[in-house]
């Protein structure tokens, strides 16, 4: 029979202590994951916003190009996107090798959020756009994305903490980040495994919803009042 | 005697196999209001379409003040700045307020700067009664206030031509007065206006002609007393019997 002292057992007050005494390492690579995160993310949207746009609007070789590239990304498991742009083309140090591999990873799914928003935005708001005399450029741009960012918020709420948690599979090319840097001290005390565990999945808890709570505000604060008359 | 304002010359359009607009001619002339009637499926919709080349006809030509417009010439975007558009789905862009869906057309197209563009949206919503809407978003407004503003918004361009594509027909009945009442101040005040409706009030007391569409042909045209009265064409007598009977029924 198991008893109460065996399930705590591993939980040990002098591991807790190790957590504590590491915990200026563990910040540097927490540093390290926002850092990477934010980059991450920034270079997603940045080609994946263009992308979702040219699959909608683009022409037949632009989107073309985009779907084949977006395909690709999207059904290669990043840890194999990650040994290609560190061990096979390597592009640079274990930071940037981390970052192009999440980035256009990232855009590859970006690019189908803004896709999807873009599309759901009715026919009619071209069509009325386009008979003010608005050129088709400025009404995609006054009307059409303007709706269809705010329709976003919710797919890029998932987007943003998956890019957050997968970038602990640098782990995979020794990027010295937050899961990286947990693996260097339990290595170093086996013991303390579950402890130095559990501290950096708190950690990336915290991240998460403090994110999704902030993106939900993003989502308040520019939701159109009364609701949106064209869904 | 000068150019009418409109003429339309053997307009022709199919989608696919299928000939929605045959061979339609007619003018218009400054200051009229012609009203479009005809089945569902007669191709109302498209002409109107084809004449702000929303959609791109496929045969004959259209003169827009002596100006041939359906060529590849002449711009689209210089186009649908002289010729208004009201839409059936109304339209009103539902990130901006009243104010702001008058004054992107006026910002943006036209090159206006921020308060000459808000003073001219401002008239614009006094025009049609909405001038304490201006801050208003679309889904804050009723279904006939919407229609309104959509109104305001192509008025503010000062259209040569103002297309209604059924400007009532997804409101609620007892909001499409208003709508009715603007389009008929307007129609007062001078505006060339072609409009598609099943609003046979509106037609009987403000249109100038009534064009009856049918099978892809204009198979007649006249003053409304005329068509209501005394039409030449069974097919017309028979339509707009039935159309009148079922306003009287109340199911349009």
């Amino acid at each position: 029979m198991i008893g109460t002292a065996d399930l705590v057992a591993p939980l040990q007050a002098g591991d807790w202590a190790f957590v504590a005494d590491n915990w200026g390492y563990l910040f540097g690579g927490l540093l390290l994951t926002i850092q990477l995160t934010v980059v991450s993310i920034v270079l997603g949207f940045l080609a994946g916003f263009p992308a979702g746009a040219i699959e909608v609007y683009g022409g037949r070789y632009s989107r073309g190009f985009v779907r084949i590239a977006g395909t690709v990304l999207r059904g290669t498991p990043l840890v194999v996107i990650l040994i290609f742009t560190f061990f096979v083309f390597p592009i640079g140090d274990a930071f940037v090798a981390a970052l192009f591999g999440l980035g256009f990873r990232s855009a590859a799914y970006q690019s189908q959020i803004f896709r999807g928003t873009l599309q759901s935005v009715s026919e009619g708001q071209m069509e009325a756009a386009r008979s003010v005399g608005l050129s088709k450029l400025q009404a995609i741009y006054y009307v059409i994305v303007p709706q269809a960012l705010r329709r976003s918020i919710p797919g890029f709420q998932n987007e943003f903490t998956i890019v957050l948690k997968d970038t602990s599979i640098a782990f995979a090319i020794g990027f010295a980040e937050l899961l990286t840097r947990s693996f260097d001290l339990f290595v170093q005390r086996t013991t303390a495994i579950l402890e130095v565990i559990l501290f950096v999945s708190a950690i990336y808890f915290v991240l998460t919803f403090g994110t999704n709570r902030a993106l939900d505000y993003l989502q308040n604060y520019y939701a159109i009042p009364g609701g949106d008359t064209n869904e | 005697m000068s150019d009418p304002l409109l003429r339309i010359e053997h307009l022709q359009k199919s989608y696919g196999d299928e000939e929605v607009l045959k061979d339609i001619s007619f003018e218009m002339d400054e200051g009229d209001a012609d009203v479009l009637i005809g089945p569902s499926g007669s191709g109302k919709s498209t002409l109107l379409r084809c004449i702000n080349r929303l959609t791109e006809p496929d045969g004959g030509d259209i003169y827009l003040d002596g100006e041939l417009t359906s060529g590849p010439d002449y711009d689209v975007n210089d186009l649908r700045r002289e010729v208004g558009m009201v839409f059936q789905d109304i339209n009103l862009f539902a990130h901006l307020t009243a104010m702001e869906n008058v004054t992107l057309g006026l910002k943006r197209v036209l090159g206006m700067g921020e308060e000459a563009a808000e003073a001219k949206a401002m008239a614009q919503l006094e025009q049609v009664g909405l001038e304490n809407k201006a801050e208003s978003y679309p889904a804050e407004l009723s279904g006939g206030q919407q229609q309104r503003v959509g109104i305001a918004r192509a008025l503010a361009m000062d259209p040569k031509l103002m297309l209604f594509d059924e400007p009532t027909s997804s409101l609620d009945p007892e909001l499409t007065g208003e709508v009715v009442t603007v389009m008929k101040n307007l129609a007062a005040e001078g505006m060339t206006m072609l409009v598609v409706t099943h609003e046979m009030g509106f037609a009987r007391s403000a249109a100038t002609q009534m064009l009856f569409l049918e099978g892809g042909y204009l198979v007649e045209q006249g003053p409304p007393g005329q068509l209501f009265d005394d039409p030449e064409k069974e097919r017309t007598r028979e339509f707009l019997r039935r159309i009148t009977e079922a306003e009287a029924e109340g199911t349009i």
